[in-house]
C-alpha cells in the first residue's frame, strides 16, 4: 500500500518523498480511526465487505478528481456528473448501449469542462460550478424530475452481488480504478506530467510539456470516473436519480484533502486519496453501527475533519511559526527579510 | 514556509479571470469585460420589460427582491473570504440556518434582545474558530468550513431538534418581515447597506487593503510585517456577520425557522460572487460586483419562474449563463488584450 | 495563547468522543441486562431531526420501542439513496431481527430487499411505501398513502369548485423527492380523470419552504395574472403558509380564493380555522413513527399483518379543524 514505487532519477526521488510526506496526516488519521473504531466497534472491521463497498462508494469519485487537482484545477461538476450519466444509462432501453453512452457522456462532459478551461480561459472553479448547475438540471431534464428505473433490474441485481468472497464488482471496479490512475501517475511519463503541471505551469510549459493536452486528459479522466460511478450506483440501486450525488462532491473532497492532496496542485498522491477514503468510510459504518443519533455522528465526523485539518505537521509548524513572529512583532517592528 | 510555495503554484491560467484594469490601450472590448455583468444585467433587464409579461409590475420587483436580498447579503459577505484567496465558506448554510433558528426559537421562549444577542455569540465564534484554523492553522478552508457546517448543523439539530419554529404572528420579527418602502422590501435596503458599509470596508479602510493585499500575495504580506492571521480571522468574521443577518432576513421573511432553509447556499452565493466578477483566486473583486452578480441570478430565475419554465430548465439555464457570462468576459478581456 | 487555540477542537473532540462512548455504552447496557425479549431492529429513515415531520416521528417510533422491548438502531441517508443502500449493507451485516424501511427513492429499494431476504431478516417500510412489484418483498407497510393524500387535497378542492371552471397554480415540493411525486400525481391525477373544470395553469416547486413557496407562490400570480387564479394547491401546509402571504402581500383575501394543502400541521391548522385554508390533510407524524414499530413488532412475534397500515387521511376542513382527533402535532 506504500507508494514503494522506485523511479528513476533524482526528480523522481525527490518528488516521491515529497508525495510520501503529504500522506502523513492522512495516515495519522487512519490509524486512530482504527484504533478506535476496532475498540468500540470492531462490526465494522468483521463486516469488511460492506465497510469496502463504502469506501469504494466514497473513493471513486475521489480517485478522478484527485487527477485534475494535481494539475491545480478543480472539477464541482462530479456529482452532477454522476447523477445525469445515471439518468442517461437508465434512460436508453439497452443495458450495454445505455453503459457505453453514460461513460461517453462522461468523457464528453470532461472534455467541455477542458474547453472552458484551455480554449475559453475561464478558471475551472467558475467553469465546473456552472456545470455543477446545468449538469443537474439536464439530470432533472432527461428524468422528468423523477427516478428512471432500469428496464433490467435483474442485471442491476446481478452485478450487486459479490464475484469472489466480499469483493463486488463495484470494489472490484474501485481496486481496478485505483490501480490504473497509481500506476499511470506515477510510471507514465504523461501522468508524471500532471505534477509538473500542477507545481509550476510556466516551467511545465517552458520544459516541452504539453499543458493542454495534459489537462484535457485530467479533465477528461474525472468526468469518465464520475460517469463510471454514476453507472455503478445506477446498476446497484437498478434505477438511476437525478437527485443522487448529494454528498459525494463534498465528501470526495473531503477524501483527496485527508490524504494529502494540495488543493494548489503539484502536491498530493492517489495513494493519499485512498487513505481519505478508507479513513471517512470505515468511520462513517462504523458511526452508523453504533446507532449514535444522527446528529451526533454529523458532530463528530466534522469534529474530526476539523483535527484532521488543522493537525497537519507542516500546518502545526506553521502554526508556531506565525505565533512566533507575531510575538516577534510585538517586541519590535523588525521585518524579516 | 513550505505553505508559501504552494500559494505561488497559482496557475498562470487564473490571471486571465481577474477582472481589473487589462494592461495595454482602450479598447471598446475592454470596456465590456470591465463591466461585463452589469452590461450584462442590464440587457436582461432591458429584455425582461419588454419581453416578459408582468417583470415590470410592482408586486414583482418586490419578489426579485425577497429573492436576493438573503443570499445577497451572504453573498457580500462571503466576497471577503473569497477575496483573501480561501475559496468559500461552505459553513454558511449552517450560519445562517443557525442564525434564523435562534433568532425565532430563542426569541419565543428567551425574548428577543436574549436571540439577538446569542446569535451574534454563535456567529463570532464561527468566523473565529474558521478564521483561526485558516489563518493559524494554515489549515483549507474548504475542509474547515466543511467541517465546521458538520459540526454546526449537527448541534443546532441536536439542541434545537429540528423542530420547525415560528414566530408570533404581531411580533417584532413579523413587522419587519412584512416592512417595505413602497416596493422595496426591508430586507432589500438591509442588503444594500451591508453592501455599503462592506464595500467602505474593503476599498476605504487599511483591513481591506490588507485583505486584497493578502489575497494576492500571502507571502508578500506576511514578509510586510502584516498579522495575516487577524486578516484571515476578519475576514471569516465579516462572513460570519453577514451570514447571521441573512438568517434574520429570511427569518423574518417566512416567520419561520428551521434547520433545512439555507440549503444549496454555499454555492449559489459563490456563483453570484463568481458570476460578478470576482477571482476565486483571491486578491481582485468587489462586492458591488458581487451585488450585481446576485441581481443577474435573481432577475433571471424570476424570468424563468415567470416564463413557467420548469426547475430542471431553470438549473440548465443557470448554470448556462454561468458560463457564458464568464466567457464572454474571458474572451473580451483576451481579445482587448492584443 | 497556544493553549485557547488548542483547547476548544481538544475539548470538542473529548466531548464527543464521551458522547459516543456513553451511546455505545447504554446500547451494551441494554442487551446485556437481558430482560425478556429484547429484539435489535435496523431503522433505514431518509430523515431526522433534519426535517421538521422526522422531528416529531422520531420520539413517537423510540418510545414505541421502548415500550415493546426493541433496541433501535436509526439511520438518516438525507434522502441520498446510494447512502441509504450502504446502511442497508451495514444493516444486513449486523444481521438485527428484522429491518423498517423509509425508502428514500422508492424505485432503488430492490437490491436492499433481496439483500435482506437473502439474510432472512424480515423487512417492513413505513411512510412510504415500496413498488408494487416489490410488495412480495416485505412483510408489510404502515404510513400514509402518499398518492392518495394528493387525491384527498384533489376531492376538497374539486368539491369546493363544486363544476365551476377553476384555475389553480401548484406548489410542489423539493424536485425529485419521492413524496413530493406521488403527492403530485395523487393531485393531478385525479383533477385530470375527475375534475376537468379545475385547470393547472402553472407550478414550480416550494421545496418545503415556506419562504422559497412564498416568492414562486408570487410569481406565478405575476405571470398568469393574479385575477385569473381561483385556487392553490400547495403539497404541505408549511408552502400553503407562504402561498397565502403572498396573496395577502398583494392585498386579496385567501378565503375569496379555494386553497388545498397536505399536513394540518401547527402551521396549517390555524389557517383551516380562520377560513384562509380551505382545507388539508392529517398527517400524523406520530402516528406514523409509533405504528412502524407497531408493525414491526407484530412481524417479529408472529402476529398476523395487513398488507398495508394505512393512516388514516382525515381531510381537515373548517368544519372539524378544532376537532381533539386531528390537533396538529407540528
Amino acid at each position: 500500500m506504500k507508494l514503494g514505487t522506485e523511479q528513476s532519477g533524482l526528480l523522481g526521488r525527490v518528488r516521491n518523498l515529497a508525495a510520501r510526506r503529504t500522506e502523513g496526516r492522512g495516515l495519522i488519521l487512519l490509524a486512530l480511526v482504527i484504533i478506535v473504531v476496532a475498540i468500540l466497534e470492531p462490526t465494522a472491521f468483521t463486516a469488511y465487505s460492506v465497510t469496502l463497498g463504502r469506501v469504494a462508494l466514497i473513493g471513486l469519485v475521489a480517485l478522478g478528481l484527485t487527477a485534475v487537482i494535481l494539475m491545480g484545477e478543480l472539477d464541482l461538476s462530479v456529482a452532477s456528473t454522476l447523477a445525469v450519466s445515471g439518468v442517461i444509462m437508465a434512460s436508453i432501453p439497452d443495458l450495454g448501449l445505455g453503459i457505453v453512452v453514460a461513460l461517453a457522456a462522461g468523457i464528453l462532459i470532461g472534455i467541455v469542462n477542458a474547453v472552458f478551461v484551455v480554449y475559453v480561459g475561464i478558471n475551472s472553479f467558475i467553469a465546473t460550478l456552472g456545470m455543477l448547475f446545468a449538469l443537474r438540471g439536464l439530470a432533472f431534464v432527461i428524468s422528468d424530475e423523477k427516478p428512471v428505473r432500469l428496464s433490467n433490474i435483474d442485471a442491476g441485481i446481478a452485478f450487486g452481488a459479490p464475484l469472489i468472497g466480499p469483493v463486488t464488482p463495484r470494489v472490484l471496479i474501485f481496486i481496478v480504478a485505483f490501480i490504473a490512475l497509481q500506476v499511470f501517475l506515477t510510471r507514465v511519463r504523461a501522468g508524471r506530467e500532471f505534477y509538473a503541471v500542477g507545481g509550476n505551469r510556466q516551467a511545465a510549459f517552458d520544459a516541452g510539456i504539453p499543458v493542454r493536452r495534459r489537462i484535457f486528459t485530467g479533465f477528461m479522466i474525472s468526468g469518465f470516473v464520475a460517469a463510471l460511478a454514476g453507472v455503478i450506483n445506477t446498476l446497484e440501486r437498478t434505477a438511476a436519480d437525478p437527485t443522487a450525488g448529494s454528498s459525494v462532491l463534498l465528501a470526495s473532497f473531503a477524501a483527496a484533502i485527508i490524504g494529502g492532496v494540495v488543493l494548489t496542485g503539484g502536491r498530493g498522491s492517489v495513494v493519499g486519496t485512498l487513505i481519505g477514503a478508507l479513513s471517512l468510510g470505515i468511520l462513517q459504518v462504523a458511526l452508523t453501527l453504533s446507532g449514535v443519533q444522527t446528529d451526533i455522528q454529523d458532530i463528530f465526523i466534522g469534529s474530526i475533519l476539523l483535527i484532521a485539518v488543522i493537525t497537519d505537521p507542516t500546518q502545526l509548524r506553521a502554526a508556531a511559526a506565525s505565533v512566533r513572529s507575531f510575538f516577534q512583532r510585538r517586541e519590535k517592528a523588525q521585518i524579516p527579510t | 514556509m513550505a505553505d508559501q510555495t504552494t500559494t505561488a503554484a497559482v496557475p498562470p491560467r487564473a490571471a486571465s479571470d481577474e477582472p481589473g484594469l487589462a494592461k495595454g490601450r482602450f479598447s471598446l472590448l475592454v470596456w465590456m469585460s470591465e463591466r461585463g455583468v452589469f452590461l450584462f444585467t442590464a440587457l436582461l433587464v432591458v429584455v425582461a420589460v419588454v419581453f416578459v409579461n408582468g417583470f415590470a409590475s410592482l408586486a414583482n420587483i418586490t419578489d426579485v427582491f425577497y429573492r436576493a436580498a438573503p443570499i445577497g447579503i451572504v453573498a457580500v459577505g462571503m466576497t471577503f473570504v473569497v477575496i483573501s484567496a480561501n475559496y468559500l465558506d461552505l459553513s454558511v448554510v449552517a450560519q445562517v440556518a443557525t442564525a434564523s433558528v435562534i433568532l425565532v426559537g430563542v426569541s419565543n421562549t428567551a425574548g428577543f434582545p436574549a436571540a439577538i444577542g446569542l446569535a451574534l455569540v454563535v456567529a463570532l465564534l464561527y468566523g473565529v474558530v474558521n478564521g483561526l484554523a485558516v489563518g493559524v492553522f494554515k489549515a483549507n478552508a474548504v475542509i474547515v468550513t466543511l467541517s465546521t457546517t458538520f459540526i454546526g448543523l449537527g448541534i443546532l439539530r441536536w439542541l434545537s431538534g429540528g423542530s420547525i419554529f415560528f414566530g408570533p404572528e404581531d411580533g417584532p420579527i413579523r413587522a419587519f418581515g412584512q416592512a417595505k418602502l413602497g416596493p422595496i422590501p426591508l430586507s432589500a435596503l438591509v442588503l444594500l447597506v451591508i453592501t455599503a458599509v462592506l464595500w467602505f470596508v474593503l476599498t476605504r479602510t487599511n483591513f481591506g487593503f490588507l485583505i486584497r493585499s493578502f489575497g494576492s500575495n500571502k507571502a508578500a504580506t506576511r514578509l510586510a510585517g502584516v498579522n495575516t492571521a487577524l486578516v484571515v480571522v476578519g475576514a471569516f468574521v465579516i462572513t460570519s456577520l453577514a451570514a447571521m443577518l441573512a438568517g434574520f432576513v429570511l427569518a423574518a421573511f417566512s416567520n419561520t425557522a428551521v434547520s433545512t432553509m439555507s440549503d444549496g447556499y454555499d454555492f449559489s452565493a459563490l456563483a453570484a460572487i463568481i458570476i460578478g466578477g470576482t477571482s476565486v483566486f483571491g486578491g481582485k473583486g468587489s462586492v458591488l460586483r458581487t451585488l450585481l452578480g446576485v441581481i443577474f441570478v435573481s432577475v433571471l430565475t424570476n424570468i424563468l419562474v415567470l416564463l413557467g419554465i420548469g426547475f430542471g430548465l431553470q438549473q440548465v439555464a443557470i448554470g448556462a449563463l454561468i458560463v457564458l457570462a464568464v466567457s464572454v468576459d474571458a474572451l473580451a478581456r483576451r481579445v482587448g488584450k492584443k | 495563547m497556544r493553549n485557547t487555540r488548542t483547547m476548544f477542537p481538544a475539548a470538542g473532540l473529548l466531548a464527543v468522543a464521551g458522547l459516543l462512548l456513553s451511546g455505545c455504552a447504554g446500547a451494551g447496557g441494554d442487551s446485556s441486562d437481558g430482560s425478556a425479549s429484547t429484539y435489535n431492529v435496523y431503522a433505514l429513515l431518509p430523515q431526522g431531526t433534519d426535517q421538521p415531520y422526522g422531528t416529531t416521528y422520531l420520539p413517537a417510533m423510540q418510545a414505541k420501542a421502548d415500550e415493546l422491548g426493541i433496541k433501535l438502531t436509526i439511520t438518516n441517508s438525507k434522502y441520498d439513496a446510494d447512502t441509504q443502500a450502504s446502511d442497508c449493507e451495514v444493516a444486513v451485516a449486523a444481521q438485527p431481527d428484522l429491518i423498517i424501511l423509509w425508502p428514500a427513492v422508492g424505485d432503488t429499494v430492490r437490491p436492499c430487499l433481496e439483500a435482506a431476504k437473502a439474510a432472512g431478516i424480515p423487512v417492513t417500510a413505513t411512510n412510504s411505501d415500496v413498488n408494487p412489484e416489490d410488495k412480495s418483498l416485505i412483510k408489510g407497510y404502515s404510513g400514509p398513502d402518499t398518492y392518495g393524500q394528493g387525491q384527498a387535497s384533489a376531492e376538497m378542492m374539486c368539491d369546493a369548485a363544486a363544476g365551476a371552471p377553476t384555475n389553480i397554480i401548484v406548489i410542489n415540493g423539493l424536485t425529485g423527492n419521492s413524496t413530493a411525486i406521488n403527492r403530485h400525481d395523487g393531485f393531478a391525477d385525479y383533477i385530470a380523470k375527475s375534475c376537468t373544470n379545475i385547470t393547472i395553469l402553472a407550478e414550480q416547486p416550494g421545496n418545503w419552504n415556506k419562504d422559497d413557496s412564498q416568492i414562486a407562490a408570487s410569481e406565478m400570480l405575476t405571470s398568469v395574472g393574479a385575477e385569473n387564479v381561483q385556487g392553490i394547491y400547495a403539497a404541505d401546509d408549511t408552502m400553503v403558509a407562504g402561498a397565502i402571504d403572498a396573496l395577502k402581500a398583494r392585498g386579496i383575501d385567501p378565503s375569496s380564493l379555494i386553497i388545498t394543502s397536505i399536513g394540518n400541521t401547527k402551521l396549517g391548522n390555524p389557517l383551516v380555522i380562520s377560513g384562509e385554508l380551505y382545507g388539508t390533510v392529517f398527517q400524523s407524524s406520530s402516528w406514523d413513527g409509533e405504528n412502524a414499530v407497531v408493525l414491526a413488532y407484530n412481524v417479529l412475534t408472529g402476529k398476523p399483518v395487513e398488507e398495508n397500515l394505512f393512516m388514516p387521511s382525515v381531510k381537515v376542513t373548517k368544519d372539524n379543524a378544532s376537532d381533539p382527533s386531528v390537533a396538529p402535532e407540528w
